[in-house]
């Protein structure tokens, strides 16, 4: 027998054999009945250092696993048994998936305030114009009390805030412009709110 | 130097359908399970049984071993979950051997008693165990103390290199050559009638 392959052997049941010739040493070994037997004289070497109590030194146990494997039929490793590898479409899914929800949740928020996107010209033309008198229902409202008449006064600022708000826009931003607009259309919707209902309310579905 | 990569190799053999490489684990920890599976039961031939048992069942669920894990570990949670449901299936409580110094030898003894079904293999352990102390004892001072560092308090190859003030490439000669010396008196020992005494037992 080669020394230099029992050495090897030696280091491999010690798991001190570098994993490339334990993958070499593993081939021959399981082919190699000569290397097994040497193999197995090892355990039992270190069985009876160790001196353990009840275990039988010369159990034919492994010739029994054997003989039971011998019927079994020979493993294929099946492909959920690999690591998992990282398909190259996966981060860009996740990307679509990220900016399909953020787009859903822009259409929503523009579905629930059709004006909050709408330029400042469009504001303020809806402040100029006549008020109708039939009740304007929004088309995305849910569910809520809707006056009949007036309250739409509420929705529409009036004209002389308007013309306030035109004399100075140019020294604001538009951001400033819109969040002056909703504050002064809050307050006015505050105002009316305040107000007793011409007639019964009704809900609106 | 990875640990585990011994048994990797092997595991992964028997994924890819080599049975042979299957022998070798078994041969590996045939005597570690057995002993960690009396910890349940008392008799050595029913934990044989049960080691065997979980043997099987291992090499049935090898497809799905992986690597996360030492091979060792995965092995030893099977063939406690053998060892469980085989003391419940007998409807027994587990046995804890808490035994302490003063009644060591008096535990021995009925170890002993119980194996009566297999008094050939308890004379044959004690001559291989016999031998094998034999052999260390004629061993040279440093691969004595190597290999007994290496199975006795199962150091590394590093370790024992730090113990012993010498390289990690002495070390793996020494335990070698440790383990070839004994071999020798211990292959006269199976070929002089173990090998008979094996298929008695």
């Amino acid at each position: 027998m080669n020394e230099e392959l029992d050495s090897q052997l030696s280091a491999m049941f010690d798991d001190e054999l570098a994993p490339e010739q334990c993958e070499l040493l593993a081939r021959r070994l399981s082919r190699d009945e000569q290397l097994k037997a040497r193999w197995g004289r090892y355990a039992v070497i270190g069985a009876a250092i160790r001196s353990e109590r009840g275990v039988r030194l010369n159990a034919p146990l492994a010739g029994r696993v054997s003989a039971v494997l011998l019927a079994e039929p020979a493993l294929v490793t099946t492909p959920g048994a690999r690591p998992t590898a990282v398909r190259w479409w996966q981060p860009l899914a996740g990307a679509a998936v990220a900016a399909g929800v953020a787009v859903g949740c822009v259409l929503w928020l523009r579905a629930q305030n059709p004006l909050a996107g709408a330029p400042l010209s469009a504001h303020l033309t809806a402040a100029t114009v006549s008020v109708p008198s039939a009740p304007v229902v929004p088309a995305a409202a849910e569910s809520y009390v809707v006056p009949r008449t007036p309250a739409v006064r509420a929705m529409v600022p009036s004209t002389e805030l308007a013309n306030y708000v035109v004399a100075h826009s140019v020294y604001s931003s538009p951001v400033a412009r819109r969040n002056l607009l909703s504050a002064f259309m809050t307050s006015e919707s505050g105002t009316a709110a305040e107000e007793p209902p011409d007639e019964p309310a009704v809900h609106a579905q | 130097m990875s640990a585990d990569a011994s048994d990797l190799s092997l595991v992964r053999r028997v994924q890819r359908g080599d049975k042979g490489a299957f022998d070798a684990l078994v041969l590996k920890y045939q005597h570690k399970l057995v002993k960690l599976v009396m910890r349940y039961v008392r008799n050595p031939a029913e934990a044989e049984d049960i080691a065997q048992e979980a043997f099987i069942k291992a090499y049935r669920a090898l497809p799905q071993f992986r690597g996360d894990s030492a091979f060792y570990t995965w092995l030893y949670r099977i063939a406690i979950n053998t060892a469980k449901n085989a003391v419940v299936s007998r409807d027994r409580s587990p046995i804890e051997y808490d035994l302490d110094r003063s009644n060591e030898e008096s535990y021995d003894m009925q170890g002993r008693m119980k194996d009566s079904e297999t008094p050939e293999g308890l004379v044959l352990t004690e001559e291989i165990r016999s031998t094998v102390n034999a052999a260390i004892d004629a061993l040279p001072e440093d691969l004595r103390t190597a290999i007994v560092l290496r199975e006795l308090e199962g150091l590394s190859y590093e370790e024992i290199a730090a113990a012993m003030a010498c390289p990690v490439g002495t070390v793996r000669s020494r335990i070698f050559r440790a383990r070839e010396a004994i071999d020798r008196r211990l292959r006269e020992v199976f070929e002089g009638g173990l090998g008979r005494a094996e298929e008695l037992g």
